[in-house]
């Protein structure tokens, strides 16, 4: 095997990587949301006005991700999934400071997952993608070996990419047929779903 | 409000699937846009907005006792 060889070995070994890392984050993104509705439509727990720019925010990460995944790797995408994961964690903190003091009609929201309360959960989770993201330019680095491979090169990950974007779209698609029963077209409370009264 | 950034993410995302970049992307900006407009309207409303009296974030001079 020639030196050429071994660098187009290596450059694929690299974009496989890559792609497969963003596989895994929006997978992630993905079980975590199915749980947050599974806890809402099974324990009843509907979600506060900032619980549902959270999840927004989470579907802005996972829309950069699937662009990557439809029209081949861009750091605009990246760039996208980022700008959703600061705002993800500026919701959160800032919940999380209103809750944090407890007082009749302001308690955490929902029930605690091992032990924390969701809006808390959520600043975890936009720092483990803040750092995710951060981990994968440092190491990952630059992008000629992404030129080179497409996505396409790597059927098994396309096809699991095309199958969980189409499940994130249901999801976002189900969160707002949700978000129109809770709300209506006004403001969104958590008492109960307004047009089903 | 909170329809319209469900629905203009949810608009995003279908038309990122279906290829039609432009589309998407102007979508997504939107929803951003609406998104910190609702984030905003939510902690500095007067009336359902979320006040935190227990955290001073501006500098209040302390009146000292003669």
């Amino acid at each position: 095997m020639t030196a050429s060889d071994q660098t187009v070995v290596s450059q694929r070994l690299l974009a496989m990587l890559n792609y497969g890392y963003l596989l895994l984050v929006m997978l992630i993104i993905a079980a975590i949301l199915s749980a947050a509705m599974t806890l809402q439509y099974a324990n009843g727990e509907l979600p506060c006005p900032l619980c549902l720019l959270e999840r927004v925010a989470m579907f802005g990460v996972c829309f950069g991700i699937m662009m990557n995944f439809r029209r081949g790797f861009s750091y605009q995408n990246t760039g996208f999934s980022l700008l959703f994961a600061i705002v993800l964690l500026v919701v959160a903190v800032r919940q999380s400071l209103l809750d944090i003091y407890p007082r009749p009609g302001h308690e955490y929201i929902g029930s605690a997952i091992f032990g924390i309360h969701m809006p808390v959960w959520s600043i975890i989770i936009a720092l483990c993608l803040l750092t995710a993201y951060a981990i994968k330019l440092a190491i990952l680095g630059g992008d000629e070996y992404l030129r080179a491979a497409d996505v396409t090169e790597f059927p098994a990950i396309k096809k699991a990419a095309d199958v969980l974007s189409v499940y994130v779209i249901a999801l976002c698609v189900i969160n707002l047929v949700s978000v129109v029963l809770q709300c209506g077209l006004g403001e969104c409370h958590t008492f109960n779903y307004k047009l089903l009264q | 409000m909170m329809v319209a950034v469900f629905a203009t993410m949810s608009l995003a995302l279908i038309c990122g699937w279906f290829d039609r970049r432009l589309m998407a992307v102007a979508l997504l900006v939107l929803c951003l846009t609406l998104s910190i407009g609702l984030f905003l309207f939510e902690i500095y409303s007067p009336e359902t907005g979320f006040r935190m009296p227990w955290i001073q974030t501006e500098f209040e001079p302390v009146p000292t006792q003669a």
